[in-house]
């Protein structure tokens, strides 16, 4: 810290634009999308832009069949046996239909890696992106995200923001308690193009995400 | 693989250029890059403004750095965090072992980091018997085949999908396949038994938000997520210019750096960690140790030029659009930090004797001002760095072939503004010039390649050696305005 003053001092004296320059700068207001579309479409359109897939649904009930027929959907292709769901209640009423043999909420770390998908909720979302917002003092989801091969997340309409100036705002809060401890932002899979510049999904996290979208009355659209 | 250093850059330079291979990676690597960043600056319709902001942020930053760094490390620190301080990467890498070696910790693994690349962490952790793993699948690769990254985003394009597998055939034992799909499902499932065992997690910072103490980490793989998520304990180094400001400023910055680093609107994953859980059975590490480290940066400070090479947030656009970066690639500069942005921060972090020659590895084009999201003067920096080199030699009286050549230079210079100055002597001395060229011509080989000069006789020679000289024409241009003038004046008469 005294070489940082003592070289900050020493910049104050050869620095002419000092004064000018100190003018404080992050208080314009972000830039806001001048279209107006709605977030759900433009979030959608992101989304799969980057490979993840994404369903609409008007209900909660809608919502467990879409659930369901995506879980045998992945038990025809990819054989999927063991699903670890993280605990969002939610989740207990929209996992219903599914019938695998196993169903977990929250295996331990250490089981994770031999489950074949993960479900959990997202707190919100980021339209001009195609972004969920994972906030992990508000569901054990931080694992379940991430190590399974497969994340399905479940998003309501009205959480999903349009900008990420929106969403970093909401985030931050009013109080200096209201930031969570750990945020995840998730745009599509993982991937990488580290070998030969080619595109590889599925590197380290999940090789697939899958949105289910809540837009309906009940969801709270803004 | 030798290892280079920035001393023998010019070296460096002759053989990579020798690399068929490898230049034919670079030529595709900088132009999709090139391409994508392009594409992605222009799906914004304000991303000069953007540029413009994200550059006040920073030199506002930069102007009051102790002051935001104490925000910063209180923040953190009432969030959980424990703050430690170096001075350099030896007290870096003293921390990180003592917080391993508390710890009882065997196996580390690492994410991309750039900063833990300058401090040679991975050695030091090694030299006390603690294996530190790359998981950033182009680093385990490079790390594997003892290498070092060639490019700040994507550290093993040089290498190709034949010479990766031959590689992990060799260290890993796998089956001999060229499909990019099975060598990367290979990394990832020998890293995830690493992920499980692991005691420690060491990442680096993008950014640091003052006003809430958060660390900001972007990525495509996950494995910063996993190595931030599953051991106990997560250690973040930082270089002290990645603080910024506000929380909303994220924006900015979450704009730019995917967009100038390959293309994307955005990375498929970011964490934002401020301190550590607050419920003990949460998931999570259980603590989180921010290591806030100098190592040489506090020094550009001290000029408003200098300064600005803090500003960097390591995307490397300017890699991709330098063209003496496309020809010899990252090695050849002999540092951790490539390219443009490489020749300047490399001599100022390792000190202008050591890296002499990277401020002239450039030809002040000014392609990477241009695609700088901060709007780094790069060109500016760079003849900085070159005075003040050449400055030093002569006060310390040094008479090497480089003042020598310099001072040279100089005569030639003042020989050419007093020409220049003398509208006569100008047109004078380019006659007389048409005539002398076949002088000193060696070998009369005007029009040998394609009408151009191939060698010049020495002093001269040292332009021609990689380049060809247009031979000055037999009629200068004020001799053809003349006569053109004359033409047209006398057909607007008749």
């Amino acid at each position: 810290m005294q070489s940082i003053r003592a070289h900050l001092a020493e910049s104050a004296r050869v620095d002419s634009d000092h004064v000018h320059a100190a003018a404080i700068v992050s208080e314009q207001t972000p830039a806001t999308s001048p279209v107006v579309v709605s977030p759900v479409s433009s979030f959608r359109e992101r989304l799969e832009s980057v490979g993840g897939h994404c369903v609409t649904v008007r209900d909660e009930d809608e919502a467990a069949r879409a659930l369901a027929g995506i879980v045998s959907e992945l038990q025809a292709k990819d054989g999927a046996k063991r699903i670890a769901l993280s605990d969002a209640l939610l989740l207990t009423v929209l996992t219903r239909g599914i019938t695998v043999p196993e169903i977990t909420v929250c295996p331990a770390a250490s089981d994770l890696f031999s489950y074949d998908v993960g479900i959990s909720t997202a707190q919100a979302g980021i339209a001009e992106t195609g972004t969920l917002i994972l906030e992990v003092e508000k569901e054990r989801h931080r694992l379940v995200s991430l190590l399974p091969p497969v994340h399905i997340a479940i998003v309501k309409s009205g959480d999903i923001h349009l900008t990420i100036g929106e969403a970093l705002t909401a985030l931050r809060g009013d109080d200096e308690n209201s930031l969570s401890r750990a945020i995840t932002f998730i745009t599509g899979p993982s991937r990488t193009a580290d070998i030969e510049l080619t595109l590889t999904v599925g590197v380290h996290g999940p090789k697939e995400l899958y949105v289910i979208v809540i837009d309906g009355h009940d969801a709270g659209n803004q | 693989m030798e290892h280079l250093t920035s001393e023998t850059f010019d070296a460096n330079a002759r053989a990579a250029l020798n690399d068929a291979q490898l230049r034919g990676a670079l030529r595709n690597a900088t132009s999709l890059f090139g391409k994508r960043r392009l594409a992605a600056a222009q799906s914004v319709s304000n991303w000069e403004d953007l540029r413009t902001q994200a550059r006040r942020i920073k030199d506002e930053t930069l102007l009051h750095l102790d002051k935001y760094l104490e925000a910063f490390t209180s923040n953190a620190e009432k969030a959980g965090a424990q703050i430690h301080w170096a001075r350099d990467g030896a007290e870096a890498n003293e921390i990180v072992k003592r917080i391993v070696r508390e710890r009882r910790g065997r196996l580390v693994v690492k994410s991309k980091s750039m900063t833990t690349e300058e401090i040679h962490l991975n050695a030091a952790l090694e030299a006390v018997g603690v294996e530190a793993l790359e998981t950033d699948l182009g680093e385990y690769i490079i790390q594997l085949a003892g290498e070092t990254p060639s490019h700040i985003i994507a550290p093993a394009i040089h290498k190709t999908r034949y010479q990766i597998a031959d590689l992990f055939v060799d260290k890993l034992g796998i089956a001999k396949t060229d499909d990019i799909a099975t060598l990367t499902a290979t990394a990832r499932s020998v890293l995830r038994g690493k992920f499980a065992a692991a005691d420690v997690g060491i990442s680096g910072v993008n950014f640091g938000v003052a006003e809430t103490g958060t660390i900001l980490i972007l990525e495509n793989e996950g494995n910063i997520r996993l190595t931030t998520s599953l051991p106990r304990t997560h250690i973040a180094v930082m270089g002290i210019e990645k603080v910024i400001p506000h929380f909303a400023d994220l924006e900015v910055f979450l704009k730019l750096l995917p967009r100038s680093g390959t293309g994307q609107h955005l990375t498929s994953y970011q964490s934002l960690i401020t301190g550590t859980k607050r419920a003990p059975d949460g998931e999570g590490p259980d603590e989180l140790h921010i290591i806030v480290m100098d190592n040489g940066r506090s020094k550009m400070l001290a000029h408003p030029t200098t300064r600005q090479s803090l500003a960097c947030i390591r995307c490397g656009a300017c890699l991709n659009a330098c063209p003496v970066y496309q020809q010899i690639g990252g090695h050849a500069y002999g540092s951790v930090y490539p390219g443009p942005i490489g020749a300047v921060i490399t001599p100022q972090l390792i000190g202008l004797k050591k890296a002499a020659q990277l401020p002239y590895a450039s030809s002040l084009c000014g392609a990477c001002r241009e695609v700088c999201p901060v709007k780094i003067d790069i060109p500016e920096l760079l003849l900085h760095l070159r005075a003040e080199i050449t400055e030093r030699a002569e006060v310390s009286g040094q008479r090497s072939e480089t003042v020598k050549r310099k001072a040279g230079e100089r005569m030639a210079f003042k020989c050419w503004a007093a020409v220049m100055t003398r509208p006569r002597l100008y047109e004078f001395g380019g006659k007389m010039a048409g005539f002398l060229q076949r002088l000193i011509v060696r070998g009369n080989r005007i029009g040998k390649v394609g009408g151009l000069v191939a060698t010049l006789a020495p002093p001269l020679a040292a332009w021609t050696g990689s380049r060809d000289l247009r031979p000055i024409e037999a009629k200068s241009f004020r001799q053809k305005w003349r006569e053109r003038g004359a033409t047209v004046r006398g057909g607007s008469a008749s």
